[in-house]
Parts: structure tokens; sequence; C-alpha cells
């Protein structure tokens, strides 16, 4: 699944060159030429890292993992919400220590960030495979211990989860 | 399309008050942070979506909507990054603990 090293290059000066089109918000011959130039130079300097797991993200799946989290986070804020704003503050913070099954690097940066960006469950600490989730109470936390979040991420990676 | 973009913003507005209420009653720096991760992901994006919309289509919109991307892809991990600082320092969670 390494890709080779001019394609590499082409991918990197493409994206390059889209964040300069994006940001610089000129398109007169001289700038575009510019950040053409610019573009070809940084990415010919930063290509050729051989393993870096950039090149082998599954990009399109994980596009499509985007909007499930989005729902999830949207739910998940209208729950804290709710907690924050009912007098008691019916909140039962709990750490929990939950081993994951899943071998791509990536995948476990994804699903630490997953994690940390539904609001209610943040991750305190990685240590190989293991992650210490901090969740303010029982339901936030359960996306991460029935499972559910890490068998999305392992359909991204096409790794196959054992059932918990 | 104004109507939208204000209702948008005023949505974001109200989850960042709810955060910053969050902030101040929760107990200790966990649990905070929970209330400040609303911020970015609901705050921040109801109100950046709102500009977005107001601005209507165009390179301000793109502009706008690359800051959202990486807003949501760094707050993760400035807020992991604070946790596990809190933590490795002996700051002791209000929490039971399981496996």
């Amino acid at each position: 699944m390494t890709s080779s090293f001019p394609k590499q290059l082409l991918f990197n000066t493409l994206a390059l060159f889209g964040v300069w089109l994006v940001l610089s918000g000129r398109y007169d011959l001289f700038h575009v030429v510019i950040g053409f130039m610019v573009a070809c130079g940084v990415a010919w300097l930063n290509t050729g890292f051989a393993h870096s797991a950039f090149h082998q993200f599954p990009w399109v799946r994980a596009v499509l993992y985007v909007p499930w989290l989005f729902l999830r986070v949207v739910q998940s804020s209208l729950h804290l919400t709710k907690l924050i704003l009912s007098p008691s503050l019916p909140i039962r913070p709990k750490l929990i220590f939950y081993r994951s099954h899943l071998r791509h690097q990536g995948a476990m940066v994804m699903l630490g960030n997953s994690v940390t960006l539904t609001p209610g469950t943040i991750t305190v600490e990685v240590n190989g495979s293991h992650l210490l989730v901090h969740t303010i109470d029982e339901e936030a936390g359960e996306d991460l211990t029935s499972g559910r979040m890490e068998k999305k991420i392992a359909q991204v990676f096409q790794e196959e989860t054992k059932d918990r | 399309m104004t109507v939208l973009a204000v209702v948008f913003i005023l949505l974001g507005l109200f989850f960042l008050v709810v955060a910053a209420i969050g902030t101040l009653r929760l107990p200790d720096v966990f649990a905070r942070s929970h209330a400040v991760s609303l911020t970015d992901s609901l705050g921040a994006f109801c109100v950046l979506f709102g500009l977005a919309l107001y601005q209507g289509f165009g390179i301000n919109m793109f502009k706008i909507l690359v800051v959202l991307a990486l807003l949501f892809l760094l707050n993760p991990v400035i807020a992991h990054a604070t946790l596990r600082a809190a933590y490795r320092a002996g700051v002791k969670p209000q929490a039971e603990e399981n496996s």
C-alpha cells in the first residue's frame, strides 16, 4: 500500500498548492506561479520519509466516518448541556481503562482523538494499546465501553475486532 | 440566508454560555475540561458555520471551513495534552476507577 515517490510528490504538491490557493486569495499570474513553485519546492524537500503513516491512511473511508462521528458529537453535546444546566448536577465521573484491539497506529490516533472530541469523554493517557479515559457519566462513556466506536474505526481500517 | 446565519450564531453563543457555566460549576480539572470541549464541538462550530453562511459562497467561506476543520483536529490534542499533564503531575480526579 506504500505509494511510490513520484505519486507522493504529486500528492504533496497538490495539497500544498490547494492550501496556498485557499489562503492567499489572489489569483493573478504572479501569485499563482510563485505559490506553485514554493509548493513544489517544499513538497520535494519533504517527500521520501518512507514509512509515514500519512500515505497509508484510508482517506476515503475516513471521510465516510466523519458524519457518524459528528452525529455522536452533537448528541453527546446535548446530553452534556442537559447535565450542566440541571440544578442537581447529576455527574458521576469515572476513569476507565480501555484495551483496544486496533493494530494500525493511525487507527489508535483516530480512536483517541474521537474519544476526546466527543464531549463527556476525554483520553487522559495512552500507552501502547491501552487508553485511560475519563468519562463524566455512564451514558457519555457508553459508546466507548460498548465497543461501538472501536468497531467503526476498525471498519475504516478494515481490521476485524473481537466481540466484547 | 442571513436569518439562518443569525440563528446558527445565536445557537453557538448559547452553547458557549453553557460551557462557561459548566466550567464554573463542575468540581475538578477533569470534569471541567469536558465543559471546555463543549465549546469547540458545538459552540465554535455553530458560530463559525453561521459566519460561513453569512459570507455566502466564496473564498472567505472556504477559509472559515479550513479553520473549522483545523479546530476539530487540533482541539482534542490540546485537551488531551492538558489532562495528561495534570494526571502526570499527580492531580487526582474525583472519580471511581474500573476497567
